[in-house]
């Protein structure tokens, strides 16, 4: 094992790495640099240089949805062997796996998961006379936000990010973009589904249409002018750090289910660590050790989770009672106890390298649906047809 | 002054207000990234319901802020930059105008071949050239170094293109009286050539200047934290859920300053007219 490796990451990631760096070294010996990045940079630097075949680090943040592409260009280690010898496969909670294993080879560690909540404004809520903890399905959801004045928004469909919503909706009902031969999927009844649910919504004139993560989105989740939010457990920390006035007038909510006793469980994000396949033996061997250490043990995930907000898909690690305290920004919920109960039903996705073909047409398209030009079949026709065209698929 | 008669009184005043409104257009989004490098974010980001036009008092806030950044010392790549671009424009400028001088004033076997091929290398994208060249650079040490960023287009081919166009404005009868007064055909290039061309010179080291400044991917690729360039070192605040726009407008007001001094120094080269009585015909 080589005496020192670098590890690649970024914004809060690479800070949350930093804070295992310490106790790996007490522990382990080594010597571990942690070198933090912009995100589009890194990602940038790190593609180039797995692709020239040198100058990438031993260890690199990955994120899920960049699984396929990266895993793609044959510069990643294959570490399946690692993980069985360890023998922590089972440890991560299942849907975890999909995006990171090709052809029987696994070629990341996973990191953080995404559960999805619905975190919402309980000030708003109760001002109004809302009933939050009565709803269970969308058609209360809807009921429940038509109780709201004109200018509150119940929830917001980012003009921006439509793809976003309706993947983490379609994964909910456990959709996948592609058929196992590959051929386009998006245009499934289940698609359809989440494009009909997404329109009922805003005709029933209950959603806003504020760009995600702008300045007006963070002002108007200040003013409580957009109740709900949609998004993975990530968010509190970044509510946190923007709208901090705002402390103790959140709750969150498992998200709303398509029919009474239907799945209230899906993922928004996340992240793995990976090694460069051009690093020498020796370097990955260290490299390996350390993501194991950061990864694989619960005590360093727990304090990942506790400084950085940054969820664990390692599933041991939810008995630590760091899940059951109160968030006093969460108005004293244990939301940590609510996100590990929804992580290990996560249903399981597909990225591809054709993921960002579909980001495209399912955001023109719903565009165009939800400003009631074409009808939710019409959109999720025309955006697999779209795909189909595009990358030389078949529809399913 | 003769008096001007109405109609061309009419054409001056649009053509000075088409000038003024063109002139507009030009300073408004740079007087814009000044003022609000001047203001905490939330007031340039009001999504437009009151926009603020007057410098606030936020700058050295902003500043700090910018500063303040682990993963980047934006000050330092000013300096990177700055150092990059002009030694780049230097050697860049001597490479360009003796290519441009050989293929304007010389015959030589295979002459136009060798010039065509050399302006095919134009058609290709940075975006492709990026990972061959990191190779190249590591293969031969210089990773992580200026040099790295300074050599690859040192030859650059537009200015090649642009100085054998104008070097062929010189007369050969120039060139051939110096020969019988015994010049040098080094001479000839640094005595008369170089001289004629100052304007020329001027204009293409404004274009090689911005064409170093601008690069991004290749830096990116190319350079470790600490000899980032300013488009690398302001990419590092595109966060992964957040753009720091207070700090980007800092960086970008700061940015500005270099370009404006290598404007305002090069400017007075623009001098056209210089070629007027050189010669005898």
């Amino acid at each position: 094992m080589a005496s020192s490796a670098t590890a690649w990451s970024w914004d809060v990631a690479a800070k949350a790495l930093d804070t295992v760096d310490e106790p790996y070294e007490e522990e382990h010996g080594g010597d571990i640099t942690v070198e933090q990045f912009g995100r589009s940079n890194m990602k940038d630097k790190f593609r180039s240089r797995v692709l020239s075949g040198s100058g990438a680090p031993a260890v690199a943040t990955m994120e899920s949805v960049d699984a396929a592409a990266w895993v793609d260009t044959g510069g990643l280690r294959d570490i399946g062997d690692w993980i069985d010898d360890a023998g922590i496969r089972d440890e991560f909670v299942s849907g975890k796996w999909g995006p990171l294993t090709k052809d029987g080879g696994t070629y990341a560690l996973p990191w953080d998961v995404g559960p999805v909540a619905a975190f919402y404004r309980n000030d708003v809520a109760d001002e109004h006379g809302l009933d939050m903890d009565g709803i269970e399905t969308w058609d209360e959801f809807i009921a429940e936000g038509e109780k709201l004045p004109d200018d509150v928004a119940m929830l917001n469909l980012p003009p921006n990010d439509y793809d976003g919503v309706w993947r983490m909706m379609f994964r909910q009902l456990g959709g996948l973009p592609f058929t196992d031969s590959g051929a386009v999927n998006i245009n499934s009844e289940k698609s359809l589904r989440v494009a009909r649910q997404m329109k009922e919504a805003h005709d029933a004139g209950i959603t806003s249409s504020v760009a995600s993560w702008s300045s007006e989105w963070f002002s108007r989740a200040s003013e409580g002018t957009i109740t709900t939010i949609l998004s993975g457990a990530w968010l509190e920390g970044t509510l946190k750090s923007e709208v901090g006035d705002t402390a103790g007038k959140w709750r969150v909510m498992r998200p709303p289910a398509y029919e009474s006793g239907g799945n209230r469980a899906t993922n928004w994000g996340g992240s793995n660590l990976i090694i460069a396949d051009q690093v020498s033996e020796a370097k990955a061997r260290r490299g390996w050790d350390y993501m194991q250490f950061a990864l694989g043990t619960k005590e360093q995930q727990v304090t990942m989770y506790e400084e950085y907000g940054l969820f664990p898909a390692y599933k041991p690690a939810y008995e630590s009672d760091v899940f059951d305290q109160g968030s006093e920004f969460l108005g004293g919920q244990a939301a940590g106890r609510l996100f590990a109960e929804i992580a290990p039903n996560i249903p399981t996705y597909k990225y591809t390298t054709d993921t960002p073909e579909i980001t495209k047409a399912i955001n023109s398209e719903f565009d165009r649906m939800i400003n009631g030009q074409i009808s939710p079949k019409e959109a999720v026709d025309t955006a697999a047809q779209q795909v189909a065209d595009r990358t030389g698929r078949d529809l399913a | 002054m003769r008096n001007l008669s109405r109609d061309e009184a009419a054409w001056r005043f649009l053509g000075y207000t088409f000038v003024l409104l063109a002139t507009l257009l030009m300073v408004v989004p740079i007087y814009w990234i000044v003022v609000a490098s001047t203001l905490p974010e939330q007031a340039f980001l009001s999504a437009g319901t009151d926009i603020q036009l007057l410098p606030g008092s936020n700058f050295l806030a902003n500043l700090d802020a910018l500063q303040s950044r682990e993963s980047v010392d934006f000050i330092q790549s000013i300096g990177n930059s700055v150092f990059i671009a002009v030694v780049y424009t230097l050697l860049s400028l001597v490479l360009c105008s003796m290519g441009g001088f050989a293929f304007a004033k010389y015959e030589f076997k295979f002459k136009e071949p060798i010039f065509y091929s050399i302006l095919a290398t134009l058609t290709l994208p940075i975006q492709l050239l990026v990972i061959p060249l990191f190779l190249m650079i590591s293969q031969m040490g210089l990773s992580n170094s200026y040099w790295a960023i300074i050599l690859p287009w040192a030859a650059n081919p537009l200015g090649i293109f642009l100085m054998r166009q104008n070097m062929r404005q010189i007369p050969d009868a120039l060139l051939e009286s110096a020969r019988i007064d015994g010049a040098t055909e080094f001479q000839l290039y640094y005595r008369i050539a170089l001289p004629t061309m100052k304007s020329s010179l001027a204009a293409l080291a404004i274009v090689l200047f911005l064409f170093q400044w601008n690069l991004f991917l290749y830096p990116l690729v190319v350079l470790e934290q600490g000899k980032y360039t300013i488009p690398v070192a302001i990419n590092e605040l595109v966060g992964a859920q957040r753009v720091y726009y207070d700090q980007i407008m800092v960086a970008a007001a700061l940015s500005i300053i270099p370009l404006f001094l290598v404007f305002l120094f090069l400017q007075r080269h623009f001098v056209s007219g210089i070629l007027a009585g050189s010669v005898k015909e």
